[in-house]
Formats: C-alpha cells, sequence, structure tokens
C-alpha cells in the first residue's frame, strides 16, 4: 500500500492565491473604514443639509422582549414622523457584530447614531468610532461604563425607580403580620440597568429592617428559561417564599408557571398570594395588574426615552448643547394608584394578549 | 451514475476553484444592483468584520477534513477572552502595569485553547467518543468556566481597561488583517505541502485505510483539534482587542457562520476534502452577502434566514457531491 494514500484536489496555486488575497486585503483595510471621507457616500442614504438630521443608524441589541420592541418601533414611528430615513441593526446579543453595525452606519454618513449596547464596556470603542466620524450618539436605555468618549444617555434611574416599587411591595409584606421570605431575579450583571434594579432592591430591603429576609437571588442573565428553572430551584429550597420581585417584567410569566404548578398563583386579595413586583411597565404587566396578580411595578417611560434620544441627536446636529445624561424619571405604579397611572404606563397602550 | 445532473456540472461542482468564484460572482451582482456598496470604505468595514471569522473557520477546516467538527470554538473563543483579560486588565489583571502582561496574556490565551483541543481530539481519537458529543460538552463546561471566572474575579462580566500594546490588534486594521492573513497561509500551507496535511486527508477519507498505510490516525486527529483550539484563540485575540473587552459572551454567534464558510468553500462534512482558500471564499461571500443585504436596508432577521438558507444549500450539494463521486 502507498504510504501516501491521499488524492490530488485541485488547488488553485497557493502562491498566487495568497499574494492575491494578501494584496487586495491590506489595501482595502489600509483605508480607515470609519473615515466616510475614504468612499463614496452610499447614495441609498438620504444626506442632511448642515444642521439638518435626514438619517439615522438605531442598532439594538436584542428585540427579545416587549420593551425594546416598543422601543424600537417608537423610534421607527418617530423618525417616520420627523421625516428622517432610519437604518436598523439587530446585534442578536453579539458585540463584534453590533461593531461592525455601526461602522457600516458610519461608512454610509448617518446623521447620528441611536445604540442600545450589549453592555457598558464593550461599546466604548463603538462610541469613540462615531465620536472620530463627528456622528453624534445617543445610548438609549443602556448606559455605558464612566469613559471620555462623547455621547448623550437617555435611562431611566434604575434604582430609584426600583426602590420606591419594592417599598411598596415591603408595605404590603408588612401588612400580613409575619415576616416575608422574598426572591430577587438578577439581570444581566454585566449591564448597569441590572446592577441599578438590584442596587434599588438591597436598598429597600435594608431599609426595611427585618420586614423581610433575602432567600433568593437568582442570577437570570436576562433568560426566561434561566429564570424558570431559578424559581423552581428557590421554591424547593425555601417554599414558604412570599415576595418575588423580578428585575424585568417580562419574566413574569416564568414565574406564574411556577407558582401556577405550586397553587400559588393567586390574586393580591386572595389568602396564600405571593406578593410580585416587576420593572419596566410592560403589557404582561399591566394585564397582571388589571386581573389582581400582580402588585406593582416600575415604569420607565420609553416613548419619552425615544423621542428625546432622537432630539438630542436633532440639537447635536443643530449645534445645541445636549446633556451627557437624560434621566427618565419613572414611576411605581401598584394596585393603590394603578387607575389613576395607567394612562402614563406603556404597556397599557400595547394590545393586551388574548 | 444520474443522468438528469450533466457531467459538466458535476465536474464543476467538485471543482475546489468553483467556490472562489461564488464571492466573485456575488460581488459583481451587488455592485452593480447595490448603491454605496463597491466603495473602498465599505469593503474596508467588511474585510475587517470578517478577519475573526477568517481565522475560525480555518482551524475548523481542518477539523472538518480529518471528518470531524468542532463545535466548541465559540466557547473557548468567550473563555479565553477572559483568562486573556484576567492576565492583563489594568483594572483587575493578575499582571496588571507589568510589561511582560500582554505576552503572558497572549500565551495563556493561546496555550488555553490548545489545551481544550487537546482535550477535544483526546477523548475523541482515543476514547473513541463522538466529535459532536465531545465539543457540545466541553462548550457548555467552558462556557460556564469564563461566565463563573469572570464574575468570581471582577463581580461581572465583561472585563475593561486592557493594555495599549494588546489593543493594536483591534485599532490597526492592516496588523488584524495581517495576523489572520499569515494564520490561514500558514494553514493553507500546511495542508498542501506537508505530509501532515495529507494525513489530515487521509485519515477524513478513510481512517482505517490510512492506519493501515501507516499513518497515525490518533495524533492526527488530535492535532488538527489542537490546531482548530489555537485559532479559537487568535480568534479570540482578535475580537477582544477590537473591543477593547474581555468577556464570555465573544463569538457566541459564529458557530453557523464558520460551518457554513467552510461548506460553501467546499469543505466536505464527510471529511478528507477542503482547503483553506475555498472557506476563504466562504468567508468572503457570506460577509459581502450580510453587508450587501444590510446596504439594501433589509432587516437583520431576514439577513439571517437567507444565510440559514444558503448553508443549507452548500451542504445540501455537498451530500449530493459525495453521492456522485460514489456513483462515478
Amino acid at each position: 500500500m502507498s504510504a501516501n494514500p491521499t488524492p490530488r484536489h485541485p488547488h488553485p496555486s497557493p502562491c498566487r492565491f495568497i499574494a492575491g488575497l494578501v494584496a487586495v486585503l491590506l489595501l482595502l483595510t489600509g483605508c480607515d473604514p470609519s473615515d466616510p471621507s475614504a468612499g463614496k457616500k452610499s447614495p441609498a442614504v438620504p444626506t442632511a443639509a448642515p444642521g439638518g438630521v435626514r438619517t439615522i443608524g438605531v442598532a439594538f441589541e436584542t428585540l427579545q422582549t416587549e420593551f425594546w420592541v416598543a422601543g424600537f418601533d417608537k423610534l421607527k414611528s418617530e423618525c417616520k414622523a420627523r421625516n428622517i430615513t432610519m437604518l436598523e441593526a439587530v446585534a442578536d446579543g453579539d458585540a463584534a457584530r453590533q461593531f461592525d453595525q455601526v461602522k457600516n452606519f458610519i461608512q454610509r454618513g448617518v446623521d447620528g447614531i441611536i445604540l442600545v449596547p450589549k453592555d457598558g464596556k464593550t461599546v466604548i470603542p463603538m462610541i469613540r468610532a462615531a465620536n472620530a466620524a463627528a456622528i453624534p450618539v445617543v445610548l438609549y436605555n443602556r448606559p455605558a461604563d464612566p469613559t471620555d468618549a462623547r455621547h448623550t444617555t437617555v435611562a431611566p434611574d434604575n434604582a430609584a425607580i426600583t426602590r420606591e416599587t419594592v417599598d411598596y411591595l415591603i408595605s404590603v409584606a408588612k401588612r400580613t403580620g409575619r415576616k416575608q421570605k422574598a426572591m430577587i431575579l438578577l439581570g444581566d450583571l454585566s449591564d448597569v440597568n441590572a446592577l441599578g434594579r438590584r442596587d434599588g432592591f438591597e436598598a429597600a430591603v435594608q431599609a426595611a429592617g427585618d420586614a423581610v429576609d433575602v432567600v433568593a437571588r437568582v442570577p437570570t442573565d436576562w433568560n426566561q428559561e434561566k429564570a424558570l428553572a431559578g424559581v423552581q430551584s428557590a421554591f424547593q429550597a425555601h417554599p414558604d417564599i412570599g415576595l418575588i420581585f423580578t428585575s424585568s417584567d417580562f419574566m413574569f410569566p416564568s414565574i406564574k408557571s411556577v407558582l401556577s404548578s405550586l397553587g400559588k398563583w393567586r390574586k393580591y386579595d386572595q389568602a396564600g398570594h405571593v406578593i410580585l413586583g416587576g420593572f419596566d411597565g410592560d403589557a404582561t404587566a399591566y394585564q397582571l395588574m388589571t386581573e389582581g396578580y400582580v402588585d406593582a411595578t416600575g415604569v420607565q417611560d420609553v416613548y419619552w426615552e425615544a423621542e428625546q434620544a432622537i432630539q438630542a441627536i436633532v440639537d447635536a446636529r443643530a449645534g445645541k448643547a445636549v446633556p451627557a445624561r437624560i434621566d427618565d424619571r419613572g414611576f411605581a405604579i401598584t394596585q393603590e394608584n394603578l387607575k389613576q397611572l395607567a394612562p402614563r404606563m406603556w404597556g397599557a397602550k400595547q394590545p393586551l394578549r388574548p | 451514475m444520474n443522468p438528469a445532473v450533466p457531467v459538466p456540472l458535476r465536474r464543476l461542482s467538485a471543482d475546489a476553484r468553483a467556490a472562489i468564484l461564488l464571492p466573485l460572482v456575488l460581488f459583481l451582482l451587488l455592485a452593480a444592483f447595490t448603491p454605496g456598496f463597491a466603495t473602498a470604505g465599505n469593503l474596508g468595514n467588511l474585510v475587517v468584520a470578517g478577519l475573526p471569522l477568517l481565522v475560525l473557520a480555518t482551524g475548523q477546516t481542518v477539523v472538518l477534513i480529518t471528518g470531524g467538527i468542532d463545535l466548541s470554538v465559540t466557547a473557548v473563543i468567550g473563555l479565553t477572552s477572559v483568562l486573556g483579560a484576567l492576565v492583563m486588565s489594568g483594572d483587575a489583571g493578575w499582571l496588571r502595569g507589568s510589561p511582560a502582561a500582554t505576552p503572558v496574556a497572549l500565551a495563556v490565551m493561546l496555550g488555553t485553547g490548545a489545551t481544550v483541543g487537546l482535550l477535544n481530539g483526546s477523548c475523541i481519537a482515543w476514547l473513541r467518543m463522538p466529535a459532536f458529543m465531545v465539543t457540545l460538552t466541553t462548550t457548555l463546561f467552558m462556557g460556564g468556566l469564563a461566565v463563573w471566572l469572570a464574575q468570581r474575579q471582577v463581580h461581572a462580566e465583561s472585563i475593561y481597561n486592557l493594555p495599549a500594546a494588546f489593543l493594536l490588534l483591534g485599532n490597526r486594521p492592516g496588523l488584524a488583517a495581517g495576523v489572520a492573513i499569515a494564520a490561514a497561509a500558514a494553514t493553507h500551507l500546511l495542508l498542501t505541502r506537508t505530509l501532515l496535511g495529507r494525513w489530515f486527508q487521509a485519515v477524513g477519507y478513510n481512517p482505517r485505510t490510512a492506519l493501515i498505510s501507516g499513518v497515525p490516525v490518533g495524533g492526527t486527529v488530535v492535532t488538527a483539534y489542537v490546531l482548530s483550539g489555537m485559532m479559537a484563540s487568535l480568534t479570540s485575540i482578535l475580537i477582544t482587542a477590537r473591543l477593547e473587552t474581555g468577556s464570555p459572551s465573544h463569538g457566541r454567534t459564529l458557530l453557523l457562520d464558520v460551518i457554513g464558510a467552510a461548506v460553501i468553500g467546499g469543505t466536505s462534512l464527510f471529511g478528507g476534502k477542503g482547503t483553506v482558500p475555498g472557506t476563504a471564499a466562504g468567508v468572503l461571500f457570506l460577509a459581502l452577502l450580510s453587508n450587501g443585504l444590510n446596504q439594501l436596508n433589509l432587516s437583520d432577521f431576514f439577513i439571517t434566514m437567507v444565510k440559514g438558507a444558503v448553508i443549507l444549500m452548500a451542504a445540501l450539494l455537498d451530500v449530493r457531491r459525495n453521492r456522485w463521486a460514489r456513483e462515478s
């Protein structure tokens, strides 16, 4: 038998191929892709008059929850109302892909970029790339870590809104006359929003003294399946948990699934009710509140944030001063003020599930 | 023989050079019909974005040639990104401030990739475990380890403040391109000009025949996985430097693109066949497709669907090619 049994395949000449590839790639990468002057601006992108805004690139990390979809849709409708073309991109949780999308926006000569970053750190080189091309950047609902890269953040005061919400939950717990065991569903801890909500929860618990005992802090990474598994495990270890706070409303279905299987899915005025609170103010939370299962949720004004994000770009392009941080003050909506505050809750304006 | 498929078409589908024509044809189509596509700035972006995929797919090509598959590459990217950052970060790095931080971090990253490859290859070659099961399990373990390490050391998933020397790879696209192309070219030469390259193909064609012919089958398979692990580490270096952050989530979405690029480039999922130029063409094809459809303002969901369909067609062609080869 032959010691070299490999059949031959037709190969392109390796040297020619590699030399050609190297030449083309180095030629292309030699020019700074973030420099709009490196190539002609795409005729597909309308160009703005000086000081005007004709095109905005919007790059979201994900569209997996009602909150992000509502924000994305509002940005789209707001752009349309202002006669601005919106270029869209979704990174599906991949920071490298988001960077490519931002570079693409820059190359296409957009007048501004609105970003929901994967996290507060990986977004910094993206902001720098936009800074280098003199394109204003607004971070929508998710701030960057401290940086000297110029940008504006439109975001809620997560800690304050959560504190207000959890204060209410604890006041309900106190009315039961016994110390309640509590659980928090944490978000992705690389997300500043998740950290703010955790801190708001812990501050409220600490201020409440002996009223509640936190027996479970469930990491979810913003994943419903992880939330489901975590809540199940927590109830196995502590079947008498009486208060649950979720860092985002989109995890209520996971909580409902576990509580239903345990016979604990009860309304706030029924015996054996588990006190429930969340954050976001989405349509699911609104429905569960009107049905009486959820006690309170922290509401951020997604529509207002979208309007402010676009306005910040318009102002920056017009040469006006734009603050580095625009706070969405938000509020806690509870069973006691539901009727009064529902008109201000964005989830109440979304279609209810059948 | 199936008379429905003309012989010239079969020959074309079996010719590795045909894969290289694919991106060229797509480029011409996009350039003709997509405004703003064929500009230096856009093409530069496209190439820079494709570099990590080129390196990763090159390693995967070697494993596919041996008849295996390495599903752990994305987890290796995450793990090595965290480990490298934990060594060199100015905030929380074990060697923060030391001039040795960057070289040690690079060595740790490459060494970790090689170790994971060694583990994968050993289980597959010597314990006779299925490649998909071994590498899938490794993915779970390494993915969990990366998150645990990051949270244990810095109480977060992302590690920032990496040394300027390391970030050069991210800030200078030409340097990153040089590194990626050198890695691809070295692998190409390994496959086409060395005995080891022929062993990879022989093992992929028929491991039993290869063994009888004197090929050290076990060692060859292990070497392929070690190479794949090191390429995943190099990909991690490129991504981490570009994003200036170590994170376990880097590269999570690359797996389908990696296998897709290799298969579009003519690498057989049944082993024994594949080339680096073909894989490079596959990478370029996917990059052109994403970029071109994006320039047409199509949504990312649509682009993902088109990519999925193209990869499926490439896999189907691979199956057909193998059937025709057997028939003839």
